[in-house]
């Protein structure tokens, strides 16, 4: 309680106040740290899962253990953890869901402009970069994803992911050649 | 030329994963190999391609209700003892409520069951199994099937023996004389 009311009372500006807050039941401050890192969390879920619904599910989840553990987590790298726990959750939750129709992507992120010639072919790339990934293994799907679109170093996706720097270049490499003849088979097709 | 090898390489080198040695030694290659060019050329364009299209910004009200999400359900958590100490009251309520109904049934029964067991005593000494009489030796039929054991049947009381009553059968020969020796029910 001591520890509480200080904290109301100090303002809360930092990650690792706001940890220390939450960790003693603020959450207020929990949510100041949710509001910190929801993009991350959604947007790698989304990436990996492909639709909205599902990546929802495992944001809340990840944040949900993240509350739970926040008095075990080391101070330094919280994005690592949540990368890590949001991978993680989210092959439970395709294993026990399996995926629908890849346009539900398309469908559920915006076009960013108004031409509506623009936005349907936006939403056909984004349809076939779904289909493409879906050809790939959990594993090298999930190491594409933190490396070419979250933009993570080489280490850091070996961090979030269990395995070695090696493991994880072999990943990425055999991803990025599998997403491309995918990617050249169906234009190739569709010209 | 088999370039087989040089696949992971090329891959990597797409992507900008590759240190400088690496990088010279792929840079060189390509100069001489024009399908390893190719491949990498297309390598370079569905990496392009896959991160223009992931250039995802997410609405904030898909934010919104991921934070309603997680903040809701810790809430709940958080509920102090005596906010739910109505499920505990309906608890304890359904289980008196299972006892009683119980217990009812069996109060109601006994009252029952006593009057039974008495009408029972009551009426077993009247009815005292009475073997049945082994018919007179005449019937033989009646006497062989009655070796079979003697079926117990309760009878309400044994009847009151008449009077006993001779007849006296004349014949034509006055030598002979019947007497018929029965009961007043002519057996």
């Amino acid at each position: 309680m001591k520890a509480l009311a200080l904290l109301a009372v100090a303002p809360i500006d930092s990650s690792e106040q706001r940890k220390a807050a939450a960790a003693v039941g603020d959450l207020a401050a929990f949510e100041l740290l949710i509001r910190q890192y929801e993009r991350l969390v959604l947007v790698t879920a989304l990436r990996l899962l492909g639709n909205m619904a599902d990546a929802q599910d495992v944001s809340q989840e990840v944040f949900l253990r993240l509350y739970r553990n926040l008095g075990k987590l080391e101070s330094q790298n919280l994005s690592g953890w949540l990368y890590r726990v949001t991978v993680n959750a989210s092959h439970d939750l395709r294993r026990k869901r399996p995926a629908t129709d890849p346009m539900e992507f398309a469908s559920d992120v915006p076009a960013a402009g108004n031409d509506p010639q623009q936005s349907a072919t936006e939403a056909e790339r984004r349809r076939v970069l779904e289909m493409s990934l879906r050809m790939l293994s959990e594993k090298e799907r999930a190491a594409l994803v933190l490396r070419d679109l979250q933009g993570l170093s080489t280490q850091d996706v070996a961090l979030a992911l269990g395995s070695s720097e090696a493991t994880v270049r072999s990943q990425v490499s055999k991803a990025r050649v599998k997403v491309k003849d995918f990617m050249e088979r169906y234009f190739r097709r569709r010209i | 030329m088999n370039c087989s090898n040089w696949e992971e390489r090329i891959a990597l080198y797409a992507g900008g994963d590759l240190g400088p040695s690496e990088t010279a030694e792929v840079n060189q290659h390509l100069a001489d190999c024009p399908d390893c060019r190719v491949l990498a050329s297309g390598l370079k364009e569905s990496l392009d391609l896959m991160r223009d299209a992931h250039a995802i910004e997410i609405a904030e009200p898909h934010l919104a209700a991921v934070r309603a999400g997680v903040l809701g359900t810790l809430e709940a958590q958080r509920l102090p003892w005596w906010r739910s100490a109505w499920v505990y009251g309906l608890a304890a309520v359904a289980v008196a409520s299972f006892l009683v109904v119980s217990l009812l049934p069996r109060r109601q029964s006994d009252p029952i069951g006593a009057a039974t067991v008495r009408e029972r005593t009551v009426i077993e000494p009247a009815v005292t199994p009475v073997p049945v009489k082994a018919p007179p030796k005449l019937h033989r039929a009646r006497a062989v099937r009655h070796r079979q054991p003697l079926p117990i049947l309760p009878v309400a009381a044994p009847p009151e023996p008449g009077p006993p009553v001779v007849v006296k059968l004349l014949t034509d020969d006055p030598d002979v004389v019947i007497y018929w020796i029965t009961d007043t029910s002519g057996e």
